[in-house]
């Protein structure tokens, strides 16, 4: 009896740890941003800096609360541009990397000019697509494509060669075509690196959202952004951004959850601490 | 089964060429060399190979780095083609010998698949090989490869949970699961440690004295040859070549008990003195 109880308390003891610890990770980057807005906030104050200049971070908060309801029905267009943008990044993305890989020519070829037009500056792209497609869903989730899909092709691409060359001899040593190679081994060995790469494209989806929305739009935080600038209304470019950020951050955190996921055998580290 | 080869004591030419009377070689190499392309220039990296391996054989080849004795093995196994000379494989040409699963592949690292466990993993190559087999035959088989090699209990780790010795063994048990005539291993033991090395020794020559496949091991480690081998053939650079074969005849059944072994330490010695001498060649 006295055993389970200790037993009880052990399970209890350890269950706290884990919430203390977990508590423990997050506490510095919450005692940061806290810091960071109290002395935001007493800026403002002490020098009596101009609303539209620099809100502090209160008046950004009360353009927020007041301005919810626009900036709800803005965060559902936006997050559906990033949404589609994105899977069609991925999808790109891969396939470009599969091609390339499969056709090694055509591979060689197309490789360099990928490279060229990654360094090609997007936002320049922005109006182009405006030109061409209207003001409507298709510009911006062209633009996020353009934007995103190079980090997710070339890590895949890194993915695909992160195979253990006597692996390959192996399956070659049981007659195994090239087709069977990249679908059985190849594939599934590149979805770590695969996942890192979407990633990054999630973050630059986000970004080509909102450059396409800036370039031409009636809808969307950008919009809003774009429109509360030419009405001075500073609180609510704020608030805009305050928005995109967390969008952002919830679109990273579903991709990583969705690493976890899929590939359970991607090798965890901490970010922040070195290895070794 | 092999008498012949384990009586002649003579000289080795000798012994090599009885060999060849009595019975054919299950992997004969006849004036085999390969020669490699690098930068644009013609290099020879392997020279003149003769080699008789019988049926049931453990041999093993043993040598300095660069000597062939890896790309002699990719010759056996059909990953490399012969740039001259003629290689045969139970009497046929290796790529045809793969496609007829009579050959198994070991290499220095264990190369499992990270999301497959490890009783998937003995079976990937054999469910790759046979897309007729049924999952759950292949798996039965793969079942008591892993049995053969000491993984009974460890069949659902993945490769993360298990030891690189136990990897090692799951490389073992995959190339078993195809039921070779010939296993082919490229330095397998080569990332372990000593003691894990002869643990994996001792199981290889288990499993070598239950299967009686014909085996042929790339080793840098002369304990490891002479323990497990019929014969040992030493190669050496400058051209890279075989230079000696030697008749190990230490008798069976082998265990820890045969390093003290008269014939183990005299085979030890010579085969220790041949790699100095060709180590101070290649210098």
């Amino acid at each position: 009896m006295s055993e389970i109880a200790a037993e009880e308390t052990t399970a209890k003891e350890l269950a706290g740890s884990r919430v203390w610890r977990g508590l423990k990770e997050v506490l510095p980057a919450i005692a940061l941003s806290a810091a960071i807005l109290i002395l935001w906030e007493a800026f403002i104050r002490i020098f009596d800096v101009a609303t539209f200049v620099l809100p502090a971070p209160s008046a950004i908060v009360v353009s927020l609360i007041k301005n919810r309801a626009s900036l709800a029905v803005a965060t559902q267009a936006t997050a559906f541009e990033i949404f589609f943008g994105f899977v069609l990044a991925a999808i790109v993305g891969v396939m470009v990397a599969l091609l390339i890989v499969r056709f090694e020519r055509f591979g060689r070829a197309l490789y360099p000019l990928i490279v060229l037009f990654q360094n090609v500056p997007k936002v320049a792209l922005a109006p182009i697509f405006i030109l061409w497609f209207g003001f409507e869903l298709t510009p911006k989730i062209l633009l996020i494509v353009v934007i995103a899909f190079f980090p997710v092709t070339i890590d895949m691409l890194a993915g695909l060669q992160s195979v253990e060359p006597s692996f390959v001899s192996l399956m070659r040593s049981v007659g195994a075509s090239k087709n069977k190679i990249m679908l059985r081994v190849r594939i599934p060995h590149s979805l770590p690196h695969l996942m890192a790469g979407l990633k990054v494209a999630i973050t630059f989806s986000v970004i080509g959202a909102i450059v396409g929305e800036f370039a031409g739009a009636n809808r969307g935080l950008g919009y809003v952004i774009q429109f509360a600038s030419t009405q001075l209304d500073t609180p609510l470019i704020f608030a805009a951004l305050l928005v995109v950020s967390a969008l952002g951050l919830a679109f990273y955190y579903v991709v990583e959850f969705a690493e976890r996921l899929l590939v359970p055998w991607a090798p965890k580290y901490d970010p922040i601490q070195l290895n070794g | 089964m092999n008498v012949t080869a384990a009586k002649s004591l003579g000289p080795q030419s000798i012994a090599a060429a009885a060999m060849k009377q009595t019975q054919p070689a299950h992997i004969a190499a006849t004036n085999v060399a390969v020669d490699f392309i690098v930068s644009g220039r013609r290099q020879r990296v392997l020279h003149d190979v003769n080699l008789a391996v019988p049926k049931g054989s453990f041999v093993s080849l043993i040598g300095p780095s660069g000597c062939g004795k890896s790309t002699l093995l990719k010759v056996m196994a059909g990953l490399i083609e012969p740039s001259q000379g003629d290689i045969r494989v139970a009497g046929i040409r290796p790529q045809e010998a793969v496609k007829s699963r009579l050959i198994g592949l070991v290499f220095q690292d264990a190369t499992l698949l990270p999301w497959k466990n490890a009783i998937e993993n003995a079976a990937f190559l054999l469910m790759t090989a046979d897309e007729t087999m049924k999952k759950s035959d292949a798996m039965d088989r793969a079942a008591e490869k892993l049995r053969l090699v000491g993984l009974t209990g460890a069949e659902k780790k993945m490769p993360s949970q298990l030891s690189g010795g136990m990897r090692q063994r799951v490389a073992i048990a995959r190339a078993l699961a195809l039921d070779p005539e010939v296993l082919l291993m490229d330095e397998p033991f080569g990332a372990l440690d000593a003691i894990t090395r002869e643990e994996m020794s001792e199981c290889l020559l288990d499993i070598w004295e239950r299967t009686g496949k014909t085996v042929v091991l790339v080793t840098h480690s002369i304990d490891e040859a002479v323990l497990l081998s019929r014969e040992v053939h030493v190669m050496g650079t400058g051209p890279a070549r075989i230079i000696e074969t030697l008749p190990i005849t230490v008798p069976h059944p082998r265990n820890e008990e045969s390093y003290s072994d008269p014939a183990f330490t005299a085979a030890e010695s010579r085969l220790r003195s041949l790699l100095i001498e060709s180590h101070r060649r290649t210098r």
